[in-house]
Formats: C-alpha cells, sequence, structure tokens
C-alpha cells in the first residue's frame, strides 16, 4: 500500500475495485465502514456483488477480465470533464500524452460495451472519483490475478496520477497482500529478481556487496526462475530438486493435476510445513517447522508496519525453530551459519536492506515501524511519494484492453471465478484443523446464478460437476443472487473439491501471475447424492 | 489511584490471601492482561487508560472463569470498575465462579468515562481507590427510540448488514459462558454466510443479553463493523428495568426474570 | 505459597492476512487456551476477525508433525533429526554437482518470518549459488 490503513479513515471517496474485502482483509473493511460514516463515498466494482458493496454508494458488475476498460472508460470522462490534476500531471509525471491518446479513444459507451457497466455508471463513479479531493485506491487479487495483471494495476496507477490521488494523506494506490507475510516475504528478496529491499540480483554493485556480506567469491547475477518457470523445469528436467517451506502449491497453484505431476518428478523434494499437507505428502523429506505461536521474528503488514511475532508455546514434539531447520541444512552442506535466535538475524538483515536500516527488535515495541525506515533515528513511513515519486516521475502507460486467456464458448459456456470466505484461509492448513472455523463452513461449493441453476435443472445443494479444459472436480451448487448470470464463483479452500483443478495456468507475460480470477468452464447435474 | 490498588495487591499477595491479581500491565508498549504474582514487579501495573480514561478494559472476568477452572482451590484477586462488579455478581448467581474464591480491588470510574459509558453505576460496591462519578446521562437509546419505526427499522438494519460474523461480541463479553452457543445453531442461524441473516443473528444475541447484558461495552468495542450493540443491549436493560424492575448484577442471586416468564412471576 | 501459575499473555501478530492484526494469545500451563485482540494495536484496536479470534485452535492440534520424515521404500517413516538434515543436505549438495546450481528451486514463504525468507534466500543464493527462490506472492 502506498498509504496506511488507518488513513482510510480521512479519505473523501474510497474505489474499491477486485477485493472482497470484509473477507479476505476484514479490518480494513473496519477503515472502510468509519470513512462512510464520516462521510466519504464508497465505490465497489466486482463482478461477484460482495459483501463490501452492501454499503457502497455506487456499485457496479464489470464482466470477469475487463477491469482495463472500465478503468480507461472512467479516465475518459475525467479528462472530457476536466477533473484531472494538471498541476500534479506537469510536476510529477512523465508520458502524458501517450497515454492521453488511448484513453482519449476509450469514451463510456465504448466501455461499457467491453465491460458491461452502463455509460451512465462509469460517469457516476468518474464523478465522485474525479472530483474528491481525498480519493483513495484499494485493491486486491480481483485484479492483479489476470494475465493482464500488470496491465490493470497500471490503468490503477494512471488512475491515482491523472487525478493527483498519490503521495498526500488518504489517498493512494492500496494494494490489500493477502497473506501475513507476503509483504515480508518479498521485502527479505523472496523473489528470483532481487536482494533484500528490492536491490536487484542483475546489479554487479549489489551482488558484490552481499557477496562480501555473506563471505563468499561472488553471487548469481542471472535472475532466477518463477514459481511457473520451476514448474516447467522439473517437467523438462532441467529443475531437479525443491525445497519447499510452508507452502502448498499443491492446492494453491492453477491447475493442480499439472503441479503434482510436476512436483512428482522431482529426483528431490524437500518440504518444511507444520502439517502434512498435500505437497508434504509427496515429500521425499519432511522436516517439522513450528507456527506463529511457537517463534520469534517479526512480519511486514500491507501498510508496510513491521510487527513483532513473540513465541507463545514451545513447539510440538520434535518440531524445531524454522530459522534452525535452514542453518542446520547450510552448516551440513557446507555453508556456515552461527546465528543464536532470530534477532542476531534480523540484526544482519538491517545492515543489507536500506528500508530496513533503522529497525531494530527494541524499536518495533510498540506500534512496530513501517518501512522505509533507512536510520536508527527515522519515524518511519505512512505514506510513499510525498513530495517527489519515489522513481524520479511517474510514468503514465497507455493501455489498451486486452480480452482473457480464455473466454467461454459452446463447449465451456461460463465464467468462473475463485476467491475466499470469511472462516477460511488460503489451502485451510491451519483454518481447516481449526473446529470453530470448520464448524462455519466444512465443505465448498460452487456460487451460481438462479438463472443458470433453472436452465441446468440444478437446485440450490444438489452436487455438480465442474469441468475445464484442464479437469473436473464434483462440488455442490449453492443458489445465490451474488453472482451474474453466466459466471459462477467458488472458493479454492478446499481439497476435496479443488477449484485450482480446472483454474488457467495462464499468467501474465510480465510479472507471471497466474490468471485464477477468470476461465472457462462448464457446469452438469453430478450423479452424486451425499 | 494506582499507588493505592499496587499497595493493596501487595498485601493481599504478602498475606497469601490470594494467589494472584489479575489486572493489566504495560508491556511491549500495550497494555495487556496479567496474572500478577507473589515477587512480581508491580511497577509496570496499568488501569488500563492508554489515551483516554479506560480505552484499555479487557474482559477480566472472563480469564478469571478460565484460571478458577484449573485451579478451583485457589483465591484470586481481580481489578473490578462498576461494570466488572455487576459481572462478577451475576458470575456468582450463575455458579461460574465462587465468591468466596474471588477478591474484587474495586476503582472508580471517572466522569468522562461514566459519561462516554452512559453507566448508571460507574462505581463498584466495595471501592479500593477513587472517587465515586455521576451516572452518566442516557442518550443512545432515546436517540434511536426518537426515530420513526421505519428509520429505526433502516437504522438497524443498516447497520447489521456490516457485520462480518467474527462473534466478537460473543467471545469477549464476560457473560457468555454457554458450552453451546445458539449463534451456532444451525436451525437458528443458517452457518456459513456474510453477512449472517440479517436481523436474526444479532436478535438472537440481543435476547440472550437479557438479564445477562452487564452493560460493559467491551462487544462495542470489539466490533469490527462499527455496530452500535452497546445501543442494542441497553435498549434490551431497559425494558427489563421498566416492565421487571431488574438490572442485571444489581442484587447476587437475582436471576433474569425471563428464568421465570412461564411461571407469570417477576412482572412488576 | 507453591509454585506459580503459569498464566501467560503474549503480544504477537497474526498470521492469516496482510492486515497484520495484534493480539494476545492466553497461555496457561503450557496450553494457548485463546486469542484476545489488543486495544492499542494500531491496526485493529481491540478488534479481530473470526479467523483471529480462533486462531490459537489450531497451533497444538494433534494433526501437527512431531518428527521428522523421510521416505523409504515408497513411504513417509519417522526419522531422527540428523538423519533427515544429513540427507537432506547430502542430497542437494549432490545434486549442485551434478547438475549445477541452477537445478535446484527454493519456494519460500508469505507464513514464514522476515528472519526466515531472509535464510533461505540467503541459503540459496550464498550456499547453493542460484537465484531460484521464490514465494506464493502471486496466489
Amino acid at each position: 500500500m502506498t498509504n496506511s490503513i488507518a488513513e482510510f479513515e480521512g479519505a473523501d471517496c474510497i474505489f474499491i475495485i477486485g477485493s472482497n474485502t470484509t473477507v479476505a482483509h476484514p479490518l480494513i473493511a473496519t477503515r472502510i465502514y468509519r470513512a462512510k460514516k464520516n462521510g466519504a463515498k464508497i465505490i465497489v466494482a466486482d463482478p461477484r456483488r460482495v459483501h463490501i458493496s452492501e454499503v457502497a454508494d455506487v456499485y457496479v458488475q464489470q464482466k470477469m477480465g475487463t477491469d482495463v476498460a472500465l478503468i480507461n472508460g472512467i479516465m475518459n470522462v475525467i479528462l472530457e470533464a476536466g477533473w484531472h490534476d494538471q498541476a500534479f500531471i506537469d510536476e510529477r509525471t512523465e508520458d502524458f500524452e501517450k497515454f492521453r491518446k488511448v484513453v482519449a479513444a476509450f469514451p463510456p459507451e465504448k466501455a461499457a460495451e467491453v465491460c458491461g457497466v452502463s455509460a451512465d455508471d462509469i460517469r457516476a463513479i468518474a464523478e465522485i472519483y474525479g472530483r474528491a479531493d481525498k480519493a483513495s485506491l484499494v485493491y486486491c487479487m480481483g485484479i492483479t490475478q489476470h494475465t493482464t495483471g500488470v496491465d490493470n494495476v497500471k490503468s490503477l496507477a494512471n488512475l491515482a496520477m491523472l487525478t493527483g490521488n498519490l503521495g498526500k494523506e488518504s489517498c493512494g494506490v492500496n494494494p490489500l497482500r493477502g497473506q501475513n507475510n507476503v509483504q515480508g516475504a518479498c521485502d527479505m528478496g523472496g523473489l528470483p529478481n532481487v536482494f533484500t529491499a528490492y536491490q536487484p540480483v542483475t546489479s554487479s554493485a549489489a551482488a558484490e556487496k552481499f557477496a562480501r556480506a555473506w563471505g563468499v567469491e561472488s553471487l548469481s547475477t542471472m535472475v532466477g526462475m518463477t514459481i511457473p518457470a520451476m514448474l516447467e523445469g522439473l517437467e523438462g528436467g532441467t529443475v531437479k530438486a525443491m525445497y519447499v517451506l510452508g507452502e502448498n502449491p499443491v492446492v494453491s497453484d492453477p491447475d493442480v493435476n499439472h503441479v503434482k505431476k510436476a512436483l512428482e518428478k522431482a529426483e528431490l523434494l524437500v518440504v518444511q510445513d507444520i502439517f502434512l499437507t498435500a505437497t508434504a505428502e509427496l515429500a521425499d523429506v519432511v522436516l517439522p517447522g513450528v507456527s506463529f505461536a511457537e517463534k520469534d521474528g517479526t512480519f511486514s503488514n500491507t501498510e508496510r508496519r513491521v510487527s513483532r511475532v513473540r513465541q507463545a508455546v514451545t513447539p510440538a514434539g520434535e518440531a524445531r525453530q524454522d530459522w534452525w531447520i535452514i542453518q542446520e541444512i547450510s552448516r551440513r552442506f557446507g555453508y556456515a551459519m552461527d546465528y543464536a535466535s532470530p534477532q542476531a538475524i534480523f540484526d544482519e538483515m538491517t545492515t543489507l536492506t536500506p528500508s530496513y536500516g533503522g529497525m531494530t527488535y527494541e524499536r518495533l515495541e510498540g506500534d512496530g515501524l513501517q518501512w522505509p525506515c533507512p536510520t536508527s533515528d527515522h519515524p518511519g513511513t505512512r505514506f510513499l511519494h510525498k513530495d517527489k515519486v519515489a522513481r524520479g516521475k511517474g510514468l503514465f502507460h497507455a493501455i489498451a484492453y486486452q480480452p482473457p486467456a480464455e473466454v467461454v464458448d459452446a463447449e465451456y459456456p461460463l465464467w468462473l471465478s475463485t476467491g475466499r470466505v470469511f472462516a477460511h484461509y488460503h489451502t485451510g492448513t491451519m483454518t481447516r484443523n481449526s473446529p470453530t472455523l470448520d464448524a462455519e463452513i466444512e465443505e465448498g461449493f460452487l456460487e451460481l446464478s438462479a438463472e443458470d441453476a433453472t436452465q441446468l435443472g440444478i437446485a440450490d445443494g444438489e452436487w455438480v460437476t465442474l469441468s475445464s479444459r484442464r479437469g473436473s472436480i464434483e462440488v455442490r451448487a449453492m443458489v445465490t443472487k451474488r453472482i451474474s448470470v453466466g459466471s459462477v464463483f467458488m472458493p479454492f479452500h478446499f481439497i476435496e473439491s479443488c477449484a485450482n483443478v480446472v483454474t488457467n495456468p495462464a499468467h501474465d507475460p510480465i510479472c507471471k501471475i497466474p490468471e485464477l480470477k477468470v476461465c472457462a468452464v462448464r457446469v452438469e447435474k453430478s450423479a452424486r447424492t451425499s | 489511584m494506582i499507588d493505592v490498588i499496587r499497595d493493596k495487591v501487595k498485601e493481599l499477595l504478602d498475606s497469601g490471601e490470594i494467589k494472584g491479581f489479575l489486572g493489566l500491565v504495560r508491556k511491549n508498549g500495550h497494555i495487556a492482561p496479567h496474572l500478577f504474582q507473589q515477587g512480581d514487579d508491580l511497577s509496570l501495573m496499568s488501569l488500563g487508560d492508554d489515551k483516554v480514561a479506560g480505552d484499555a478494559r479487557y474482559p477480566l472476568n472472563k480469564f478469571l472463569i478460565n484460571l478458577a477452572k484449573a485451579y478451583p482451590e485457589e483465591t484470586f484477586a481481580v481489578l473490578v470498575r462498576g461494570c466488572d462488579d455487576r459481572g462478577l455478581q451475576t458470575l456468582y448467581t450463575w455458579n461460574q465462579l465462587n465468591p468466596k474464591k474471588v477478591v474484587p480491588v474495586g476503582i472508580t470510574c471517572p466522569q468522562e468515562l461514566a459519561d462516554a459509558c452512559e453507566c448508571a453505576k460507574p462505581f463498584p460496591a466495595v471501592i479500593t481507590a477513587g472517587e465515586c462519578a455521576q451516572p452518566g446521562t442516557p442518550r443512545s437509546v432515546a436517540a434511536v427510540d426518537a426515530l420513526v419505526m421505519s428509520e429505526r427499522f433502516s437504522y438497524w438494519m443498516d447497520e447489521f448488514v456490516k457485520c462480518i460474523k467474527c462473534y466478537g461480541c460473543s467471545n469477549v463479553c464476560p457473560m457468555c459462558f454457554c458450552n453451546e452457543c445458539t449463534l451456532k445453531c444451525n436451525d437458528l442461524v443458517k452457518g456459513g454466510e456474510l453477512p449472517p441473516e440479517i436481523p436474526v443473528f444479532h436478535h438472537t444475541r440481543a435476547m440472550h443479553m437479557v438479564g445477562r447484558c452487564i452493560d460493559c461495552g467491551l462487544c462495542e468495542e470489539a466490533c469490527p463493523s462499527n455496530i452500535p450493540l452497546r445501543t442494542l443491549y441497553k435498549k434490551v436493560g431497559s425494558i427489563m428495568e421498566e416492565q421487571f424492575d431488574f438490572t442485571t448484577g444489581a442484587v447476587r442471586g437475582q436471576r433474569s426474570p425471563l428464568n421465570k416468564i412461564d411461571f407469570a412471576e417477576g412482572r412488576k | 505459597m507453591g509454585a506459580p501459575i503459569n498464566y501467560r499473555t503474549v503480544l504477537t501478530t497474526c498470521t492469516y492476512c496482510g492486515c497484520g492484526c495484534n493480539f494476545f494469545l492466553e497461555v496457561l500451563d503450557g496450553k494457548v487456551i485463546g486469542t484476545i485482540p489488543c486495544k492499542t494495536s494500531p491496526v485493529n484496536e481491540g478488534k479481530l476477525c473470526i479467523k483471529g479470534w480462533n486462531v490459537h485452535e489450531f497451533v497444538q492440534h494433534e494433526k501437527r508433525l512431531k518428527t521428522p520424515l523421510l521416505r523409504k521404500n515408497g513411504k513417509l517413516e519417522e526419522v531422527s533429526w540428523d538423519e533427515a538434515l544429513d540427507f537432506t543436505a547430502t542430497r542437494l549438495r549432490q545434486i549442485k554437482e551434478s547438475s549445477g546450481p541452477d537445478s535446484i528451486g527454493f519456494l519460500t514463504s508469505a507464513k514464514v518470518t522476515n528472519e526466515e525468507n531472509y535464510l533461505l534466500q540467503k541459503f540459496a543464493r550464498a550456499a547453493v549459488g542460484t537465484n531460484n527462490i521464490d514465494h506464493c506472492a502471486r496466489l
């Protein structure tokens, strides 16, 4: 997030697109509710009538995978009406003219044809967002998990820059990060192209700095493989071994049948986790790590706030601290590591990580610190891009609409999207082992509209077969008004009805994010009755 | 005020009268529920005032139930305000705590907190420290009652629809001690839905607060959807007072009149 | 007086979504028995969602992994830490030597701490010599 969670309360307009906020980020929904009470206008755009839409001043149901068209339409209206912030554009951005031409060719009527939102609604959104003093954008995986994920995000950045809603309080572009420490995993260099704090591995200066600190002669300056590339490598035989720490790709990744086949090809599969997940079941060696309640350390949340994690109980059985396991493997592998505690690791990390440079465990007591926090007297940073966009000038991107990788046809006539439910989390490793949460929602379901259900001869609660080009699964139908005619939705937490058997692994060419939010499927009545 | 409490706790611990004192402590830059035991540093004790009076109150009685269940032979002291004291009386009445094993250490609430809570009795029966404030003036119930019926209906429906079904209202409530919770009974409130069926979910809980709610306000403070739950339960409480002359926790041993309603007893 | 009761409240950060709510885990005699949201947290201000309120429930679940497992004759069998760690380190070493460092891939985790993420990427880059490290940021 460019801005902070508490700042939502001060916004005049919050535009939520592709985020099921009350379900996936409930405590951010709290701030949106408060903003509403403080007089903010709430706009929600989502192909599914998500819970947060109940408080929306304007709710629109765009077709799946048409976000660029919708946003371009909104920006067209803003430009036509003169609600853009010319001073901000002149001073803080570049490449505006190229962008203007693309958007000029996208009047609301044309956008409406593509995205299914009426031109009037597009105008209404443009007016509320465009005329607000402080407008905040909120998005989540509904924007990013597309083959056009990068385009979608850039379009939102365009919208914020066009109206000068960047670099000031209660504005900004605010992606909600889905996992407790996905921000931290990225910050810590858990990516194939960067060291900590996004220092590129291709930079010889960065590589030299880390090589020196880590006591090795040199480090690879070649960008490594992303998850999809590793899976392809396993299949093609170039990747022989996988070390999986606390992840469950056999349930979480698109087209899981394919993922499973790839992992089965590994000569060595090491899985370090807290439960015997579906991925761990395939492993050659399973290393029992510990949960958050049994360890010390830090997590970095979606607003870049680094908070302490403190050990409450001792690990079960012979389970060991995850850092200890990595250190022991490294030592036995032939590379010495000798940390006494997570704090010692943190202290080394901050010397190599400018945005965390001023942090210590002592300073994290209380409210924690939000990066960038480069020096020991720096108070941390509530919102980014103040006075100046971080890269120098904010870059406008001219973005044309592109359809999803897979579109409906006679054989697979329905659009499928996937997501979360309020009582469960990701692959269910933790929540499905929580009796209260399990009792709340015990099994998966497929949401479909009453019209589609009638046409297919399916009643609420009946079993259906859901198929795509990747595979098929059995799941119970839930007939609901939440989803529009021609579309279906299902949660991905439940391995017995694993949504990711059918999802499409096609991914964004730049960031490699898979198109989990849209693919083409067929639904049929199943013979199964219980 | 805190020095008096510290001295009292020290005396109770030193004399061996109590095993521990359930109160609040400043640690990790926050205020935390804490069990002070003999030899513990009492200097970091807090009364639950962080930025404003009473903004870091916790359901200490609820934690006390956990401790008492595990250590039924031990006596514990607990920090109580007026609302907590009503809570203790009610928990004694419902056999959730043994009064012989509990030593209340009472503090009064300052006028600003009494006013904010619209508290009818912002001090406990036995006061260890502090001056009694005047009862807060009730306003919130009257403000909603002043709406015409259709507006009142939409007021509540607009609030309830925001519910994210965290069950925080129940989880934090020192009076929610049932082993089986009606809110989790599928026949009454269908599971798995967001928002939970409205208004059934909130009405069911409101009904269960009859004769139970001690007006501590922790539910509303815990509500991520900012639903004015306290107003709802205050309304329920005001009906009990008007119709049955019953105030929860005012008299030990006096159970909710709804327990007697089948017998047509208790009506004024 | 007898021994003190082992009752503690431990302030920590939630393991579920990216909000990063702070709460106390209530611990009695080594068992985590409850979760209570931290009132003074700048993130959640004393509130939680259903997942947060029940986060203590899975921690000491009977199905938690308690021993290292190694596949022998096609089946995962319980082994000692020494055996599991030696096996892992040796096989990684062999594969690096026979097929090169880029034949090894690492999935680090959005679930583990910053310290653990830092350490695994350090192991991948400094020890194994590959940048093949990724995690589920896109999921």
